[in-house]
């Protein structure tokens, strides 16, 4: 009980500047939010055939739970296998590449080829190639987080400590050594630098697979599309603000990892 | 001040150091080669500070980068206690300061400095390895051990990265100019903290520098290197009582030296523009 007391006076002495600084934070987006909320009821209210009311996209959420949910977990469940595969991939070319640098001479440029040419037109071949269950879909999204991933991470690998790199040599270190204690820990600020636009890209991925490679005619994606064709706008709106309420989480959850794993990469994390 | 004058030469008569014979060494396309180190023959014996002190572009770096095996040289041989270098870093011989402390950000002091110790273990087999510990406390870095090196200034991360070169015991002691990115106050700090822990552990050093008094403070003996092909000007013996300590610096054959070996340095970057 001691220490709740003392945690409870402790911010009380300095009440005012710390809700100062909340409101400081707060305040500006919320009031963007409030307005942006206004404008849209004032547009929906006025013109019922372009923008639903957010109480009926409200109402379109509450009344059918359980077919948003499916349809959300479908999406899902192709980010985590299509973009964690993508990323995963992406990681260990990197390193493959940065530990033997012939691989990246014979594969890079296949890479770039297949990198130019537009998911969008690639997913149809996909879905001609492997049918139409999920496996065009994961790919589609898997290679759009693949590029970023992968670039970044060499990135990350090269820009190693020369200095550092020296220690190591002058210790003899194995290549395991080195990758173990210098070249993986050091790269990690790279590797959450390509997360963070992987993650964002991982959801768009997962949308436009559904759209493109649609076969099941599952996920908020196929969702979207259903519904703005029988012009039911309630529900596309929902199942847009669900793509976007799922990409808001993942890059949260990304900024939650980045403070576990990389503390040490910001300087003010630490204070002195 | 009270232990008699030693001259490096007997400090360990007979033993064989670092032994550093006619290196040769150019950078570049053949048609415009420079060469960086031009027959450069050294001996560092063993348990003596060797300091290495020119004007930029002779080559004390990239002689300090050929012992450290960091850097093959065109011709000549570098002998390590009777090893190449490439031998004497693969049983860790060479405890290596680079310019910069590169300590590893995401590891605490302590695990910077027992770094050494875990990489290569093979090779630790009869040696005498320091507990980092105590090697830290001796650096004045016992309340720090667990703090991560962006928490500690520029001087005690550079201490950390001189404690991580003494830990495994090397043979030899590379340092490349390890002050020089401190500020004045700062530098004369820790070269009398590096000259205090030098003196109770004498190990052979080769240590590249651009300051006199600190070399002249530190060493046995200061290799003047010439420029415009890098080469070795003179060697000159630092004839000074040990233990020092920063009184030295008061000293009329401190002040002696310091101006012998300034009028040395002159010279040879007069003779550079010629």
């Amino acid at each position: 009980m001691s220490s709740s007391i003392a945690a409870d006076v402790a911010p009380k002495a300095k009440t005012a500047s710390p809700m100062a600084r909340l409101a400081g934070d707060w305040l500006p987006p919320a009031i963007t939010f409030v307005v942006v909320a206004v404008l849209w009821q004032v547009v929906a209210l006025n013109n019922p055939y372009v923008l639903p009311t957010l109480e009926s996209i409200g109402n379109s959420m509450a009344g059918d739970p359980h077919m948003y949910w499916a349809n959300m977990l479908v999406t899902c469940q192709e980010i985590v296998i299509g973009a964690g595969a993508g990323i995963l991939f992406g990681f260990l070319l990197a390193v493959a590449m940065s530990e033997l640098p012939i691989i990246e001479k014979a594969i890079m440029p296949l890479i770039v080829v297949i990198m130019v040419t537009p998911v969008v037109a690639i997913a149809p071949a996909l879905v001609v190639a492997f049918g139409f269950g999920m496996l065009p879909k994961y790919i589609v999204t898997g290679l759009v987080v693949f590029f970023p991933m992968l670039v970044n991470s060499l990135a990350g690998l090269r820009d190693v400590d020369q200095k550092a790199l020296d220690v190591f040599k002058t210790l003899h270190a194995s290549r395991w050594e080195t990758f173990r204690d210098l070249r993986l820990p050091g790269c990690m600020p790279f590797v959450f630098a390509g997360l963070r636009i992987a993650m964002p890209l991982a959801v768009v991925g997962a949308a436009v697979a559904e759209f493109v490679a649609a076969g099941q005619q599952a996920g908020l994606g196929s969702l979207v599309t259903i519904s703005a064709a029988q012009a039911d706008l309630p529900v596309t709106w929902a199942s847009i603000a669900l793509l976007c309420l799922l990409g808001v989480v993942l890059v949260s959850l990304l900024a939650l990892l980045r403070k576990r794993v990389l503390w040490w990469s910001d300087a003010d994390v630490i204070g002195r | 001040m009270s232990a008699p004058a030693q001259a490096s030469s007997d400090r360990y008569p007979g033993e064989a150091g670092v032994e550093v014979a006619n290196i040769t060494k150019s950078f570049g396309p053949d048609e415009a080669r420079v060469t960086v180190l031009n027959g450069v023959s050294l001996t560092i014996r063993k348990g003596e500070f060797v300091s290495l002190i020119g004007p930029s572009g002779c080559g004390k770096s990239t002689l300090l980068k050929v012992v450290a095996g960091l850097s093959d040289a065109d011709g000549g041989k570098v002998s390590i206690n009777g090893k190449s270098a490439r031998e004497a870093s693969r049983e860790k011989a060479i405890g290596l300061v680079p310019q910069s402390p590169a300590l590893l950000p995401w590891r605490t002091i302590l695990d910077n400095v027992s770094l050494p110790i875990s990489i290569n273990p093979g090779a630790n087999a009869g040696r005498k390895l320091r507990d980092p510990k105590e090697i830290l406390t001796n650096f004045g870095l016992g309340k720090a051990i667990d703090r991560y090196p962006a928490q500690l200034s520029g001087g005690m991360q550079q201490r950390a990265a001189i404690a991580r070169a003494f830990v495994f015991d090397p043979e030899i002691l590379l340092m490349d100019e390890p002050f020089s990115a401190l500020d004045e106050m700062n530098r004369d700090q820790q070269r009398m903290g590096l000259l205090d822990f030098w003196q109770s552990n004498q190990k052979s050093v080769l240590f590249v520098t651009h300051s006199v008094p600190e070399a002249i403070i530190l060493s046995d003996r200061i290799v003047l290197m010439a420029a415009h092909p890098g080469r070795i000007a003179e060697i000159i013996d630092v004839d000074l009582p040990r233990p020092r300590n920063e009184a030295l610096y008061a000293t009329d054959a401190f002040r002696d030296l310091e101006g012998y070996v300034r009028n040395a340095l002159r010279k040879v970057m007069e003779a550079a523009h010629v």
